[in-house]
């Protein structure tokens, strides 16, 4: 059998795209789909959004256009033994809706301390960065919640996740992706 | 509610619980395993990182503590299949060196056996399930074997870049011995190189135990009960044979599985943990546990890796996660000054971009701009090398219960684990000689991936040795206070080697596992 052959075989055997809903609806879609239809939010308030998207766009240029709200709202609302969160395997206890929580309510109230009193998407790119490589360190004076550099590595895995994990990540570099079963929804 | 009394219940569809699941049945033994996550079938293998993570575990029934906390979750399986269906199938042999380690160096401790008493068995489990390397060529570092049954897999530049380097600095590299399929093997197809291999192979040619030990076993009618969680094992009033287990069905509704034999498969974590619940009047401490021994010893590989970036097309897509060639030029335990210890060394290896191993983590210290700047860079010309690293057994590093629950109500435990400063000094020493390496291949520009030390494999809890005064098993995996329950997997390790474990598990558990057979009716309860 050619490498082809087996290819299209194993194609498509198995259910590989998020299940959203939408006016009712299940449906299957990429995040990136899920934003663009501005599927409403399950889990997340409109202030985590927010302050998501905006410190995923700042570890990763094109994180929130490729839906890392969505897909990371759309993983809180299934059972942890369904998850695809890089939180799963860096053993965060289930469920993981409490770290993310604790995770955006740290950026924020650390980023009010430190600024005014404005919130991490009302800085701007400058004082993010600034903040965001501080965090990394795990230099941000008076801190609270789940440890700054480790919510820097789960918040950066999931902005990677969503604009270089997927196949479109992928043709987007300029690297072949070549799947024996590839994900539907080229996600 | 009770089922039906059967010949060997095995807990956990991993390496060593299929294995031993393969051989009893076929022996025409009647073989339950009990696995405590899903059935996952071929179909259910998706290639993409994100995908793939839903075969490790979500939500572990361990703390983590100590000064180098366990990465569980990353290294565990969870599902029919076990670790070993994200292996990354690099086949690699312990040498003799690593079961003598107390005798020949006064350190950390001797095996009850030693490499000729496995070395049989490497050659059986290849010619059970497949093994592409060049036995001849490793023989520089090891007593004479059988042939593997396939040929080296293929090379691509992303591993030939660092065998050159290392030959410029006196290391020699052999093809690896891995545990795919250079050519059609037994029916399953020849490796395609895409790399998709640490997500499960879904085409049969990495031996994941879908393809290899759960196939055999359920032909020779061992049955597999999926989403079934193991909370005790059950043993007569006098405490001298174990009659069976407790355990949760996919219905979460509580069944007893009696049985003559008890085989614990749930990896090195997860044995003392149940062993340890399991305790009663006649074994306080937990089952077999007299020593006092049970959950300790527990141990960890750590990787030194080194990143090279060129300018060209080193074909990084190209591969598979396992590795081109290996070297074992520094596996002598006093190879390194002041590091006691093996070092292992491994190259060439297909890249993704995301998950802990892709190419995004290799500047973990960038984001933003910059991020995307490097991806572009990397995107062809990254590579990497990775030196694995022999922790020495430390009775502190242990497993025990603690406070809190899991969600049958049984005790959580935790897993204490640090390196000792041998370990963190050879970890230190590997990222030289990486940077030395890397110096010698040429690349534009390299560096090493450091972070927080990793923990990598796991080994210990349930040690083997010659009495119950020492060890909790014997070198087949038998305890010594027990006769009818077998311990199976890397937890019966007394040292660790540098080398990836999987082949010496399934050697290991090859060779227990025949011994269950032959001696079935002096040992059946």
């Amino acid at each position: 059998m050619s490498e082809i052959e087996r290819r299209a075989l194993m194609k498509g055997a198995a259910l590989s795209a998020l299940v959203f809903t939408a006016s009712g609806a299940k449906v299957l879609l990429s995040p990136r789909q899920a934003r663009a239809q501005n599927i409403a939010f399950k889990t997340l308030t409109p202030e985590q959004v927010e302050t998501l998207e905006a410190v995923g766009e700042t570890l990763v240029p094109g994180s929130k256009q490729a839906g890392i709200s969505h897909f990371v709202d759309q993983q809180l609302s299934v059972p942890p033994g369904e998850a695809l969160l890089e939180a799963r395997i860096l053993n965060v206890r289930p469920p993981y809706a409490n770290f993310y929580r604790a995770a955006l309510g740290a950026v924020d109230k650390a980023s009010k301390a430190h600024n005014g009193d404005r919130g991490f998407a009302q800085l701007k790119d400058d004082e993010r960065f600034a903040f965001v490589d501080l965090m990394r360190q795990n230099k941000i004076d008076g801190w609270q919640g789940p440890a700054g550099p480790f919510v820097y590595l789960i918040l950066r895995s999931d902005a990677v996740d969503v604009v270089y994990g997927t196949m479109e990540g992928y043709a987007a570099l300029g690297i072949p992706y070549m799947p024996h079963i590839a994900p539907e929804k080229r996600w | 509610m009770a089922t039906e009394k059967i010949d060997v219940v095995i807990v956990g569809a991993g390496a060593s619980g299929t294995l031993y699941a393969s051989v009893l049945a076929k022996a025409g033994k009647k073989v339950v395993l009990l696995e405590s996550g899903p059935d996952w079938q071929l179909s259910d293998l998706i290639s993409s990182d994100f995908w793939g993570r839903r075969v490790k575990p979500a939500g572990i029934p361990f703390l983590l503590e100590g000064k180098n906390p366990y990465g569980y979750a990353y290294q565990a399986g969870w599902g029919v299949g076990g670790a070993a269906l994200h292996y990354f199938a690099n086949f690699p042999r312990y040498m003799p060196n690593d079961f003598k380690v107390k005798s020949e160096h006064n350190r950390g401790l001797d095996w009850p056996i030693s490499y000729a008493d496995i070395a049989p068995y490497y050659d059986k489990v290849a010619a059970e399930i497949g093994v592409s390397g060049d036995a001849k060529a490793e023989e520089i570092w090891r007593p004479k074997g059988e042939p593997y049954p396939m040929p080296p897999m293929k090379t691509f530049r992303n591993g030939d870049v660092w065998k050159k380097g290392c030959e410029g600095v006196g290391i020699r590299m052999v093809p690896a011995a891995v545990g795919m399929n250079s050519t059609e093997f037994k029916g399953r197809p020849p490796c395609i190189y895409d790399g998709w291999c640490h997500v499960g192979c879904p085409i049969g040619a990495l031996a994941n135990p879908q393809v290899t030990y759960i196939a055999d076993a359920k032909k020779a009618g061992a049955e597999v009960r999926a989403l079934s969680t193991v909370t005790r094992v059950l043993t007569n009033p006098a405490g001298t044979k174990v009659t069976g287990v407790e355990y949760y069905d996919a219905k979460r509704e509580k069944q007893v599985q009696e049985a003559s034999v008890v085989v614990l498969a749930a990896w090195s974590a997860q044995n003392p943990r149940l062993m340890m619940i399991s305790a009663t009047d006649r074994h306080p401490k937990g089952l077999a546990n007299s020593s006092g021994l049970l959950g300790k010893y527990m141990m960890a590989h750590y990787a030194s890796g080194t990143w090279a970036l060129f300018d060209d097309d080193v074909e990084n897509h190209m591969g598979t996660v396992g590795a081109q060639y290996m070297s074992y030029d520094r596996y002598d335990k006093a190879s390194k000054k002041d590091a006691f210890g093996s070092t292992f060394i491994v190259a060439g290896t297909a890249l993704k971009t995301s998950d802990l191993g892709g190419f995004a983590n290799a500047r973990l210290d960038l984001f933003g701009p910059k991020l995307t700047d490097f991806m572009k860079r990397a995107k062809r010309g990254i590579t990497r090398l990775t030196a694995f690293g022999e922790e020495m057994p430390n009775v502190e590093n242990r497993i025990e219960l603690a406070d809190g629950k899991d969600e049958f109500g049984m005790p959580l435990a935790k897993i204490i684990h640090s390196f000792d400063q041998d370990a963190v000094a050879l970890w230190n020493a590997n990222f030289e000689e990486g940077l030395t390496i890397a110096k010698a291949t040429g690349a534009k520009e390299f560096w090493s991936a450091r972070g927080n030390q990793p923990t990598i494999h796991l080994f210990g809890g349930t040690i083997m040795g010659t009495s119950a005064g020492d060890s909790i098993t014997d070198s087949y995996g038998q305890t010594h206070e027990i006769s009818n329950l077998w311990v199976a997997g890397p937890g019966l390790f007394p040292t660790e080697g540098a080398s990836n474990p999987t082949y010496t598990i399934f050697a290991v558990s090859q060779r227990g596992a025949e011994q269950l057979v032959s001696k079935w009716g002096t040992i059946a309860g």
